[in-house]
Parts: structure tokens; sequence; C-alpha cells
């Protein structure tokens, strides 16, 4: 019989309680990996969005929700002049509720600009020209809207008929509805506006050189910025938003998770108050008291920290087959999240263990003559 | 019946008590009120008296279980208030054996026995070795694997003696060893504690309430109110 052996004892005496601090442990830690790994997702997606479009350089409104405020398309003009730009191409992006979609992407392009370039056609055709009223759908969008060659998106009042789908090589893209930016400047009433205006930099620019461009833009744009396309996912605001939701969520999750865990270690403390002062009547110190309470709390938390990263990753997987999500994200459970998950949960299991433990060292052995 | 106890070499003595007082509730209980005493190496000594009369006091004083509140308490000629290990003092030099038994419910005869041995440095085969050896000699070596709740009140006594015994202390301290057991187990559990005693030598403090027990000690110390009122051999005392 080992050390180990003990902790795990004190843990099975109460195989219940321990069963539903583990669940609750299990939830907080799900919950992290869902928000976080969901959020993380989002992120990579847009990041890889951007390295398969080829856009070295985004300008965008500084302010904005999720996706930034529209501004004036004919800015367009004066940063293709700036030098170090190769080719630039304007989009509006809008989160749109198509159908019974409650949330898509509908990314109105430039026609003709780089954009279009990586869109590989599975199915139908492209639009014939910038004006036509038609719509290409990413592979995703395309299932999850149910759609095929010849139907009609809804977007706003207008119906689009599909005329495509294509493959777009990132998750953003496959999950987006993709039509000509005059179109969706029309049919959501942003007639000469745009929210994203992408750069493609001449090669071999340097660092100096792309930061000095991004200052001319700002003097251009004083209301804008640009970004280096590594930089966007980064620093943009509805990301961080995205971000900081999804950890104060988590940490709440956490914190109801230690109150379980400590209510579950403080329990066991009272009830084997007996049994405790006899491990010390016989000889046990403290320290050894002290440090079989907080085995035993960390243990729980380890526990608690594997199954809820196993709830996390299958609810997460779940989650994305729903048709609200299905295309807009692919989370991003990578082995670093769900070992920070883990280590979380030891650390909720820890933490809630230390005034429980302290309790159990100030216990007295003489109790133990007692009953 | 009893005869005093003659004076013994200092080198002789396990216990020697001086003047020692443990007051409660910031002193209006007074559960020892200034006893003097010494108990000698591989002596049998029975303390007696009545409920409230403070043996289990001078019980949890000798096995370090509390602090005196006031006098002198040594331990082979140390003071035990200047022992900064009481731990390893009752891991390694006394043996306690509970009325309640205290055997851990969760554990196994087998690991009952090897739980005081964590505070040595056996290895866990050494352990287990001992703690079958142990069990073995107090009559359980096919108890090994049963819970406390799978054996008899007398049988789980017996396991709680082999832990008493875990770490091959000089002391075994007592507490009505058999109050909880009927007179047949009771016979058992008390001729298996002077038996093992005798063996290893080692020096037996048994509190207990029950003259019957009381006389098979070789001595006899009677409290009343926190104080002894007699302490002498036991004439009557019947051969091991």
């Amino acid at each position: 019989m080992t050390f180990f052996t003990v902790v795990v004892r004190g843990l099975l005496r109460r195989p219940v309680r321990t069963g539903l601090t583990l669940v609750g442990i299990s939830i907080g830690i799900a919950a992290v990996v869902a928000l976080v790994g969901m959020a993380s997702g989002y992120e990579k997606g847009i990041g890889k969005q951007l390295d398969v479009i080829g856009i070295d350089v985004v300008v965008s409104n500084m302010s904005g929700g999720i996706l930034p405020k529209v501004y004036e398309a004919s800015l367009q003009e004066r940063i293709a002049k700036l030098p170090h730009v190769a080719d630039t191409t304007a989009i509006l992006m809008q989160m749109l509720s198509i159908e019974d979609a409650p949330m898509m992407m509908v990314s109105g392009r430039q026609w003709g600009g780089f954009a279009w370039e990586k869109l590989k056609l599975i199915e139908g055709r492209m639009p014939r020209d910038g004006t036509e009223k038609a719509v290409v759908l990413g592979r995703l969008a395309a299932e999850v809207l149910k759609k095929k060659i010849g139907d009609k998106v809804q977007i706003e009042a207008d119906e689009l008929p599909v005329v495509g789908i294509v493959d777009g090589q990132a998750l953003v893209e496959n999950g987006a509805i993709i039509l000509s930016l005059p179109v969706l400047q029309e049919v959501t009433g942003n007639e000469g506006k745009v929210n994203f205006i992408d750069i493609r930099l001449t090669p071999k620019s340097t660092k100096e050189e792309v930061t000095r461009l991004c200052e001319q833009v700002k003097e251009i744009f004083p209301a804008g910025r640009a970004m280096v396309a590594s930089e966007v996912v980064g620093t943009s605001q509805g990301f961080r938003i995205a971000r900081a939701m999804s950890w104060s969520t988590s940490i709440l999750a956490i914190v109801v998770g230690v109150l379980g865990v400590m209510n579950t270690m403080m329990m066991t403390v009272f009830e084997r108050t007996q049994e405790i002062c006899v491990l010390l009547a016989i000889g046990w110190k403290r320290s050894r008291i002290v440090r079989m309470v907080l085995w035993e709390s960390a243990l729980l938390g380890f526990l608690g920290g594997l199954c809820g990263v196993a709830i996390g990753v299958v609810g997460v997987k779940l989650l994305t087959t729903l048709p609200s999500i299905r295309g807009m994200l692919e989370p991003d459970l990578n082995p670093r999240l769900l070992g920070t998950a883990v280590g979380i949960a030891v650390v909720v299991g820890l933490v809630s263990g230390l005034y429980p433990a302290w309790r159990s060292s100030r216990l007295t052995p003489s109790h133990a003559l007692h009953g | 019946m009893a005869t005093p106890i003659p004076m013994a070499a200092s080198t002789d003595r396990v216990f020697e008590a001086v003047a020692l007082k443990k007051e409660y509730d910031d002193g209006t209980v007074k559960a020892l009120r200034g006893v003097d005493f010494h108990i000698n190496q591989g002596e049998f000594v029975a303390i007696v008296g009545q409920s409230g009369s403070g043996k289990s006091t001078l019980l949890q004083m000798l096995g370090a279980l509390d602090r005196p509140s006031a006098g002198t308490l040594k331990f082979r000629g140390t003071s035990l208030a200047d022992r900064a290990d009481l731990a390893a003092f009752r891991a390694l030099e006394v043996g306690f054996i509970f009325q309640a038994f205290h055997l851990l419910p969760t554990f196994t005869a087998i690991e009952n026995v090897q739980i005081p041995m964590f505070e040595t440095k056996h290895s866990v085969s050494e352990r287990q070795q001992r703690a079958i050896k142990l069990l073995t000699a107090v009559g359980l070596a096919e108890r090994l694997h049963h819970f406390p709740s799978k054996l008899s009140g007398g049988e789980r006594q017996r396991v709680a003696i082999a832990r008493s015994l875990a770490n091959g202390p000089s002391v075994l301290l007592a507490d009505e060893p058999t109050g909880n057991l009927d007179s047949e187990n009771s016979d058992i559990v008390l001729d298996l504690i002077v038996r093992l005693r005798r063996e290893q030598n080692i020096t037996l403090i048994l509190v207990t309430h029950d003259m019957g027990i009381a006389r098979k000690a070789e001595r006899v110390i009677t409290m009343k109110d926190g104080r002894i009122i007699s302490d002498g051999r036991n004439e009557t005392s019947q051969p091991d």
C-alpha cells in the first residue's frame, strides 16, 4: 500500500459525492474547452482565410462589433497608389441571418479582385460579371442552407439564385455566401461602402516599408487602421471581445468548480475528524495530513479535468454539427488547450483543498480518545 | 493488596511525572491536579478510577496527544515539552490501543496495520511483510484482506493491537481496550496484549475501570478527582 492508495481510498469513501463533485468540475472544464476552443478556432479560421486569399495588409475601420464598421470604398484608389502596394481588393462583409441559419458570413467582393482567385468551382459557374445578381456558396454554406444550383437564397429583401458551389480552402470561406461587391452593397443598402480593403504587397517588401505603409494609410484614413494580416486576429476588437467573453464565462464555471470541490473537501474533513485525529495519534505528521487532503483535492481536480476535456471535446464536436454553427467555425482543440484545461482543473482542486487542509492540520490528536 | 513502589534507578524510568496538571476551559475544569509518579521499563501498569477521575487525561499526556498545563513529564529522561518531534514520538516510541478500535473503515486489516509505518523508512514490501507478521501474531493470518466491517469486535481490536505494534514501540498505551467487547473476546484480547507485552518486553500502561482487568497488572495506580490516591504493587497480580 502506498500513500497514493490512502489518497484514492479517501475519495472512494463517498463515491456518490465524489462523483457529483467530478461532474461539477467536469462541466466547468468542459465550458473552458468549448468556449476557448471555439473562440480560438474562429480566430484561426479567419487567419487561415487571410492566408489562403493571399492578403498581406488589411485596412478596416477602428470601431465596430464582430465586424468593423463600413467606410467609403473610394479610399481604395488612394491606397492603391501608395508605395509597395501591388494590388488591392475591396470587400463588404456582413453577418446576416439567412433563411433558417441565424448567422452567416456574406462576402461581397470586388469583381475581378484577387479575393476570387482561390475559389475552386465544384459545381455550376461563377457570376458572369460584377452586376449579375447571383451568389456562389461555399460548400459548407450550401450544406447548411440545403441549397443546390438553381435554388434561390434570400438575402435581406432580395432572392438571389445560386449559380455555383465553391471550395474556398478555408473554413470561413467554405461557410460563406459570396457575391459581387456592388450586388451586396445594393442588397444591404451600403452603396459605395466597404469594410475591408485588402492589400497585397510588392515582393520583398521589408518590415520597415510595411510599417511605413500602414502609417500612410492611417494618414489617409484617420478613423481606420492598416494591419499586417498576421496581426489582424490578435488585435481585432471583435476577437478580443470573443476571447474575453469565453474566458470570463470559463472563469465563472471554474469558480463554481472551486466551490464544489471545497465543499466536498470540507465535508470530507468534517466527517473524518476522528479518523484524522487517530492518524495524528498514531504518529502521522500534520504535514502528511495536509498532503493527504491536498492530494485528494488535486486528484479530484485532475480526474474532473480529464472528464471535462472529454465532455468538452465531444460537446464541441456535437455543437459544430448544429445548423446554426456548422460551417461558421472549426473549434481549435489543440493539445495545449486541453493540457491547460486539465492543469486549471488540478489548480482548482489544489486551491479548493487549501482551507480544508489547513482545518485538518488544526485538529488535535487527543480527540482520538473521544467517542 | 498493594505495596508501595520502591524507587527505581532513573535510567530504568520510561516516564516520570512531576506535579503534572491539566486544566480545560481556562482553568474551570481541572482534569489533573498535580500528579507525581514514574513508570519503569517493562512494567505493566493499570490506571484505574471512575469516570472523570483523570485517568484518560493522564494517558493523553503520556502519549503526547495533549500538552500538560503545568508540571513536567519526562520520557526516558527528556521532557516531552522539549521535544519538537512529538509526531515522531507518537509514531515510534508509543503504540495506542483505543476502546473504540478506531480502524480506518476504507482500509483492509493489512492496510490498517501499515498506516503508522508511513512515518518510517520501510519500503512498500517491507511494510507489507511486517503487517502480515503482526497480523499472524495476533491470530488474523486468515483475515488480512478483510475490511473492518467484515470483522468481529474482537478481531477489530486484534487488528488495532497489531497496528499499535507496527513500528516496534517500547510503550503500549491502552485506553479501555476491552470496553467494547464481550467477556469472551475481552479475555482473548487482554491475554493477547499481555502476552505480546511480555514477549517484546514492552511497557504496558492500561486505563480501565474494570478491577478484574486491573488485577492482571503488576502495578495499579488509582485516581480520583485528578489525583493519584494510591499507587502500589498488585500482590494479587495473576501471572501472565
